[in-house]
């Protein structure tokens, strides 16, 4: 079947390729202002449960009456990724996409898909998350307007009841580790652990990538994977947090598992404030008071309120299509400073979203949300971080991020020792990339 | 062959009844129907060929290419074959696929086999059973890999606790062990397919001759002798039929390795069609992801060949 898959889009792409050819060349010279109405369509994925695209659109045309954007509804997951693809492939995509996963943005960059936005780029405050990593030699391609970060969430009563100290922002993950062993043993009941670690291969990698001094992917050198891994495979025998293979094999989500008490920390992207906010009023969550921290860090050199704590999360962004008519651009140019600018970050903060760019207004407009935290820490871990990319911008990050998803499974599980584990991703990286 | 067309057989003086006089409505009507037949075949062909003839061609084509989606499908000659070669994750890839097929396919054929000639009795029941069997066949195939996963949770499920009844030791880990996880995918494929197989089967009973029975019966032949020199025999069209497609299947295998482990842990249930997946759609090497699609086609149609041929032999 994947075979028929292939050769079809490769059907597809064949008789398309004549028809996109003539979009990628000169669009952007076309920067008059339109005179009449302008429609431009924007894809984004499954509306009913990701109201970002339309708050945009809305907010954007309240501004720009002349103005419609359109809104394309894409499959949600990795799916988008391939839908897109195709129809970038077939030049039907929309006018302006969200370029999701980072990892892909130089395949469709170097595929002539995406317009040189360079000029908006430059006019969006230099304080946009993620808005540097997206530089490929010296353009820019897709800017980001949404960025989320990893923080800890912990659950203030079930370290009053384990009688642990709350965290004071400077934990380092030793201090984690110790911490979550406490609170398994403090709380005292079978299936409540001090921490939750979800199965995803970020959960470890994208602290170990960001905070680790000299860290790459592309290096080829992955040995400072070790602490972390050594760390986490601790905690799970020591039964802090469920297993690898208790959250794989019973499909453990990380929402019902801190949601439901179960876990007293979790570390996630700052996008479950706004789940864990809804899923408490609508009651799929418990009633508890809850707090954010900022995430653990590798050494104390980063740690406390008086410094900045080093995170990860990859910013998501919005570029242009390259085939969009001419007559367009300068429409989708300014939505774009639009959606990644203080106006768009504002609005998505409305919905409980973190925009990239993070201001005074968005961190009031997010902590004057109904069930966010109102202490001090929480709100300076929302707003004060280094974050780095779990997926650096680079040609074979996709295929390094195969490898190293196939560590992550094959340590996790107990499967292969750690130091074996990283020599074979490194040796499969010399391998089969570059 | 050369058919006299007589236009007007009276004119030729021939009485009307005369065989020539018959044979040229009959070449027309040859024709016709040759015609009406084409006709009725042609949507299916069409579908045939724009979905499935004409992207195999193409699949060869891109195979030799570097095409990455986006337009630029350079010529590279054999390269991504010379690439497969030098390629470790291929070779894991394709010693998998050999893996899972070479214990599914002979469980699949026993275990339908045996179900066919279980429910095949006069039982009461049997048409429910039948069902029962045939189900985890319609049965979506998250469904199952969840329920599946659960039973196989190394630590609290259903399986490794009636397994500690009977031994001690370390319990098998299953899908979150690179030793364990392959046979546990075995084990759900044959689960899932043997319900399918075994309608086969069944339909392949229907045509064993019951005097045939009666007479190795007579002949006081064992309940054994009867099912190796009678039924099994008889049953040959059909067990070629199953082989043939349990072969291909299993060479196929996507989506249950995909729900269930995602190639892992590490690489362990890491099969060619998902390496194809992975290549193609993840990491947009499409000309590479098609140099594997042709092993893999290439496989199938060379296992089916060989049956073909052996079956043949057999028959002459």
């Amino acid at each position: 079947m994947n075979r028929k898959t292939i050769a079809t889009v490769g059907a597809a792409a064949a008789a398309s390729l004549a028809l996109t050819a003539c979009g990628g060349g000169d669009a952007s010279s076309g920067s008059e202002e339109p005179d009449g109405p302008v429609t431009i369509s924007l894809a984004g994925w499954d509306f009913a449960s990701t109201p970002e695209f339309e708050t945009l659109a809305t907010a954007y045309e309240e501004q720009n009456e002349d103005v419609t954007v359109e809104l394309t509804e894409y499959p949600a997951g990795e799916e988008y990724d391939t839908a897109l693809t195709a129809d970038l492939a077939a030049g039907t995509a929309p006018d302006v996409f969200i370029v999701k996963n980072l990892k892909n943005y130089v395949t469709f960059q170097e595929g002539g898909t995406l317009l040189d936005i360079s000029d908006v780029a430059a006019e969006l405050d230099p304080a946009t998350g993620g808005l540097e990593a997206m530089a490929v030699d010296g353009a820019t391609y897709a800017v980001p307007y949404r960025q989320d970060s990893w923080l800890l969430y912990y659950n203030k009563a079930l370290f009053d009841q384990a009688g642990v100290d709350h965290p004071d922002g400077s934990w380092t993950w030793d201090d984690y580790a110790d911490a979550a062993a406490e609170l398994t043993d403090g709380i005292g009941e079978d299936d409540v652990t001090g921490a939750y670690l979800h199965s995803w291969q970020s959960t470890v990698q994208g602290f170990a990538l960001a905070q680790t001094e000299g860290a790459t992917l592309d290096s080829g050198d992955f040995g400072f994977l070790a602490p972390y891994y050594e760390r986490q495979l601790a905690m799970q025998d020591e039964g802090s947090q469920p297993t690898y293979a208790t959250v794989t094999t019973n499909e453990l989500a990380y929402q019902s598992q801190f949601g439901t008490q179960k876990s007293a920390m979790v570390t996630m992207g700052s996008w479950y404030i706004g789940t864990l906010v809804a899923e408490q009023a609508s009651g799929d969550a418990d009633e508890f008071e809850w707090g954010l921290a900022p995430a653990p860090q590798f050494d104390e050199s980063t740690t406390g309120t008086d410094n900045t704590p080093v995170t990860f999360g990859d910013p998501t962004t919005m570029g242009i299509n390259a085939g969009i008519d001419d007559a367009k651009v300068a429409t989708a140019k300014d939505f774009l400073k639009f959606a990644a600018g203080p106006e768009g970050a504002a609005a998505l903060a409305e919905i409980g979203i973190t925009p990239a760019l993070i201001d005074d207004t968005v961190a009031d407009t997010v902590f004057a949300l109904d069930g966010v935290p109102q202490d001090d820490l929480s709100r300076f871990a929302y707003t004060t971080h280094e974050t780095l990319p779990e997926n650096p911008v680079g040609a074979d990050t996709a295929a390094i991020q195969t490898i190293l998803g196939d560590l992550h499974s094959a340590v996790m599980s107990e499967s292969d020792p750690v130091d074996d584990a990283i020599a074979d991703a490194q040796e499969r990286a010399a391998n089969e990339v570059g | 062959m050369a058919t006299p067309v007589v236009d007007n057989p009276g004119a030729l003086g021939l009485p009307y009844s005369d065989p020539p006089q018959r044979r040229a409505p009959r070449t027309s009507l040859k024709l016709r129907n040759a015609l009406v037949g084409w006709t009725f075949v042609l949507p299916n062909f069409a579908g045939f060929a724009v979905l499935t003839l004409i992207p195999v061609l193409l699949l060869f084509y891109y195979s030799l290419t570097n095409w990455n989606i986006f337009g630029n499908a350079d010529w590279v000659g054999l390269d991504n074959y010379a690439r497969l070669i030098g390629d470790k994750s291929f070779h894991v890839a394709l010693g998998n696929t050999f893996y899972y097929a070479a214990f599914h396919i002979p469980l699949t054929i026993a275990a339908s086999l045996g179900l066919a000639l279980l429910l095949n009795q006069k039982l009461r029941g049997a048409a429910f059973f039948r069902t029962v069997a045939f189900f985890p066949y319609v049965t979506s195939i998250v469904a199952v890999a969840v329920v599946w996963n659960m039973l196989f949770s190394p630590e609290y499920g259903p399986i490794n606790q009636f397994i500690g009844l009977f031994v001690g030791g370390e319990l098998p880990g299953w899908t979150v062990s690179k030793d364990w996880a392959m046979p546990a995918v075995i084990i759900v494929g044959t689960w899932r397919y043997m319900g399918y197989y075994m309608l086969l089967f069944l339909a392949g009973l229907q045509t064993v001759p019951a005097e045939l029975h009666e007479a190795a019966r007579i002949d006081g032949a064992s309940v054994w002798q009867r099912f190796w020199n009678v039924t099994l025999p008889c049953l040959r069209p059909t067990m070629f039929f199953v082989t043939v497609m349990v072969t291909i299947e299993s060479f196929k295998v996507f989506d249950l390795i995909l729900v269930m482990t995602e190639g892992g842990p590490g690489q362990a249930t890491l099969v060619l069609s998902q390496y194809i997946w992975q290549k193609g759609f993840e990491q947009f090497e499409l000309g590479y992801a098609s140099s594997v699609a042709v092993v893999l086609f290439l496989i199938c149609i060379g296992v089916t060949v060989v049956q073909f041929l052996y079956n043949k032999r057999r028959d002459a």
